[in-house]
């Protein structure tokens, strides 16, 4: 029996990849929908990580709702299966045998997702080896539906009708391709109970998350959904396409595998488990902070409060909402290194490159050598810190005091690809300075540079900047000076270094709606969606052009 | 020594129709046994009932003295058998196809020595989707034999292959029966039953209509000899049906044909009256009654349904 398993799981293979249909399908497409998200998502800092649950489920299905269902029907069909009715073969060795070689192709597909993914600079999976057994899960609940429609269709035309039914609705409103923080709630509550979002999240959370140990209740589901489609589709099984289902109690065991996937959304329903999973927890607590010695801000007047930093924790106020940096884009900027180059964020080999919240954490280490030395902040983490200065009220209370405890070489690099800056001596290409001299020039008009809370006023203006840095715009580098020309221009010197102070320490402070007007600053885009990334942006331009204005960063 | 094959009272129905209907009939160890009938008669759901291919609704099985309907799988591993078509998938080898389906028996025939009996050498690394009807036939005739199996079952065999491939299978067959196998084979071209086979079950309407050795079945036909001449110049029906006792008379242009239960009067009629005509006789042939003929009396519309085998 054992022979042959491995005879016809080796001629499954064999064959699979004698298929040239079967190999556009298998790993053409999977290549093709990770080109569109990488094209789709290209101004993200880590490309793809952010949506590797996305393409592999995307993967996984294809592979097991019309791969392993056409080849097994188109077989049946053709009579090819009356043949092995012939020999003294057992249905759960050739079922088995099947299943397991398509697993296997599965995981080359998967495998090529991730490699191609690295391949552009996605660093490796935080849990490598949890990712490897959430793709299982996935692929055991996908393949067990797989095999449902393997018996229900009778022909490969049908295979591709019934797939259709079930691969679309789980993309759009599945949670797979449209991510569920952007469906609505009824739809969100509709996904609760397709398998796609449960292996979306096992999926992310071991790319960029914590891992499976926050992901039990996916595994479950999968798992649950996996063992009805399995069950089902064992007992529908057909040698014959004249055998038809229906004669042999089809319906009910149809009904065993869907009343699994009610189960799940039932038991998601019950815990209130419907809305988006925040899979990057383990950056939650964590969010980019300047690289200052501080203690806990109070709430400022001009935002809503944020919520406290965790006790004892050196840091700023955090963001209020999910952070977009990855652990590794922290580590990258707490290590002063461009925090998108793949290589920054590769860690050992085998060991996960992210590094966990702790290590992400900007290391209390000395300070670079900084060309002004005398102004440079204390090494805190080292030397322990002085007694924390207290917070200011207003923009105006802010003293020299407090821009002393600032570690400017923590920065990143303005070399580097999160917020550069160009020296100024660099020649600009005539194109981009034409649009320079379009911003620079309707900068001065520009509404939202001149309204009259200065904190507001500073804020808008640096939009301009964290805009086309967040775009990866080609004039991202030089932008920064013009603001910097405004904003001279504009504030006092002293005013500006505390509004600068201010906005920097509080990122989730004030308006955003300039980032709707951008056109009008002489933008070719507006804000992106992802406000949080622009404002950590402004937050890191504010910070560098108030080095600049102390004399602690040169010109 | 016990039949190799016992059916007794087999019955099979689909949506509403019985394709068998008490189906009864023993095979004896080393013949080729026949099962003959017209399309839609129920030889194949038989010999797929027989072969594991399908559930009875009733009736016992017994081959190579195994309970088929308790154990398929043991019969399975006892019998080989080639369908009229064999379908496998497009780009597997016939060597790596006899590889695989060796690897679910128990018996193993070398595979090479497969290769070469059913004339694959030259094609046992091409894909099946490259094979002629021919070769296909072969393989699927070497699929049957992986298991060196006691009993082959052949399922119309030749009904898709050209003449020559017909004659080559014919030998194969012969062949296979002087090694030692005992065949059953399904065929609805009377010529290759009575060539082949040593006994012959006719089935007709889901029933067996009559069983025995192929001469036995001709001596029990009640059809008469016919009698077919060539002539020099046109023959007509008026001019001929003086021939007392011809029936069935049938011209066409200078042949004719009838049945006559006095073959030699009705000859020396005929021959008087071409010769009075001054027509030339330039073929005549006197033939008995033949399988065919037993087979169209017995499955012609108004036959009889069932007979005792």
């Amino acid at each position: 029996m054992i022979d042959a398993f491995l005879q016809q799981f080796r001629a499954s293979l064999r064959l699979h990849f004698r298929n040239r249909m079967a190999l556009v399908y298998s790993y053409l497409f999977p290549t093709i929908f990770l080109i569109a998200f990488w094209v789709l998502y290209r101004y993200d800092r880590v490309p793809l990580a952010r949506h590797m649950g996305e393409l592999l489920t995307v993967t996984a299905l294809g592979g097991a709702c019309f791969g392993l269902p056409t080849t097994m029907v188109s077989e049946r069909e053709r009579g090819v299966w009356r043949r092995y009715r012939l020999a003294p073969v057992r249905t759960g060795t050739l079922l088995a045998s099947t299943v397991a070689s398509r697993y296997v192709l599965l995981v080359f597909a998967g495998l090529l997702q991730v490699a191609l993914a690295m391949g552009v600079g996605m660093p490796l999976p935080n849990h490598p080896l949890d990712l490897w057994i959430a793709f299982s899960f996935v692929a055991f609940a996908l393949l067990g539906l797989g095999l449902v429609i393997a018996t229900l269709a009778d022909n490969v035309p049908a295979v591709q009708a019934l797939g259709q039914c079930i691969f679309l609705p789980m993309l759009i409103i599945g949670g797979v391709a449209v991510q569920l923080s952007s469906l609505p709630e009824w739809a969100q509550h509709v996904s609760a109970f397709f398998p796609g979002r449960y292996a979306v999240e096992a999926m992310q959370s071991s790319v960029t998350g914590q891992g499976l140990r926050v992901m039990g209740f996916s595994l479950v589901a999968l798992l649950l959904i996996g063992l009805a489609g399995f069950l089902a589709g064992i007992r529908l099984f057909r040698w014959d396409a004249e055998e038809r289902f229906a004669r042999r109690g089809g319906k009910g065991w149809v009904a065993v595998a869907l009343a699994a996937w009610a189960a799940v959304g039932l038991l998601a329903e019950s815990r209130g488990r419907i809305g988006p999973i925040e899979i990057v927890t383990e950056y939650a607590g964590e969010p980019p902070r300047p690289p200052m010695n501080r203690t806990p801000a109070p709430p400022p007047a001009e935002s809503p409060a944020p919520p406290a930093a965790a006790p004892g924790s050196a840091s700023l106020p955090p963001l209020s909402t999910p952070p977009s940096l990855t652990a590794a884009e922290k580590a990258a900027l707490a290590k002063d290194q461009p925090a998108s180059k793949p290589s920054a964020a590769k860690g050992e080999p085998g060991k996960p490159a992210a590094p966990s919240p702790k290590q992400a954490t900007p290391a209390p280490k000395p300070a670079p050598p900084s060309p002004q030395p005398a102004t440079s902040s204390p090494q805190p983490s080292t030397t322990g810190p002085p007694p924390p200065l207290p917070e200011p009220a207003s923009w105006q209370a802010v003293t020299p005091a407090h821009i002393d405890e600032i570690v400017f070489p923590r920065l990143p690099s303005d070399a580097g690809v999160v917020s550069p800056i160009a020296p100024l001596d660099e020649t600009i290409d005539p194109d981009v300075e034409s649009d320079l001299e379009e911003i620079r020039s309707r900068l001065v008009t520009w509404g939202p540079a001149g309204v009259a809370d200065p904190v507001q006023r500073v804020r808008n203006v640096l939009y301009v900047a964290a805009v086309p840095d967040v775009f990866q715009m080609p004039l991202e580098r030089y932008v920064p000076h013009i603001v910097f020309e405004r904003l001279q221009a504009d504030i006092p010197k002293d005013d500006l270094v505390k509004v600068l102070f201010w906005v920097a320490t509080h990122p989730q402070g004030g308006d955003d709606s300039a980032l709707d007007d951008l056109r009008s600053a002489g933008l070719k885009v507006n804000g992106p969606g992802d406000i949080d990334q622009t404002r950590e942006r402004v937050m890191l331009y504010a910070l560098k052009l108030l080095g600049r204005l102390v004399g602690k960063i040169p010109q | 020594m016990s039949p190799k094959v016992i059916v007794r009272d087999l019955r099979k129905h689909y949506d509403g129709v019985e394709a068998a209907r008490g189906v009864s009939f023993d095979i004896e160890d080393g013949e080729i046994f026949g099962l003959i009938g017209p399309n839609g008669a129920g030889k194949t759901t038989t010999l797929e009932c027989v072969i594991g291919l399908r559930q009875p609704d009733a009736g016992t099985i017994e081959v190579c003295g195994i309970d088929a309907r308790e154990r398929p799988l043991e019969v399975k591993q006892k019998i080989g058998a080639a369908l009229q078509t064999t379908a496998l998938q497009d780009k597997i080898t016939p060597r790596e196809a006899l590889a695989l389906f060796a690897s679910f028996y128990r018996q193993r025939t070398p595979v090479p020595e497969l290769l070469e009996r059913f004339g694959l050498a030259a094609k046992a690394d091409a894909y099946f989707d490259t094979l002629s009807g021919g070769q296909r036939q072969r393989l699927a005739l070497a699929l049957a034999f992986v298991n060196r199996p006691e009993l082959v079952f052949l399922d119309e065999p030749t009904s898709a292959l050209d003449t020559q491939s017909r004659r080559d299978l014919h030998r194969e067959i012969l062949q296979m029966k002087a090694d030692g196998h005992t065949v059953l084979l399904t065929t609805h071209y009377i010529d290759e039953a009575e060539a082949l086979c040593d006994r012959i079950a006719v089935i007709h309407k889901g029933t067996i209509v009559a069983a025995g050795a192929t001469r036995d079945l001709v001596g029990r036909s009640s059809a008469l000899p016919a009698v077919s001449v060539a002539a020099t110049q046109l023959l007509d029906r008026q001019t001929l049906s003086a021939i007392a006792g011809a029936d069935d008379l049938v011209c066409d242009g200078r042949t004719a044909r009838f049945h006559t239960a006095d073959v030699n009067r009705a000859i020396e009629q005929l021959v008087a009256i071409l010769s009075a005509r001054g027509i030339g006789i330039t073929e005549l042939h006197v033939q008995k009654a033949s399988l065919e003929d037993v087979f169209l009396e017995l499955t012609s519309a108004d036959a009889p349904a069932a007979e005792a085998p």
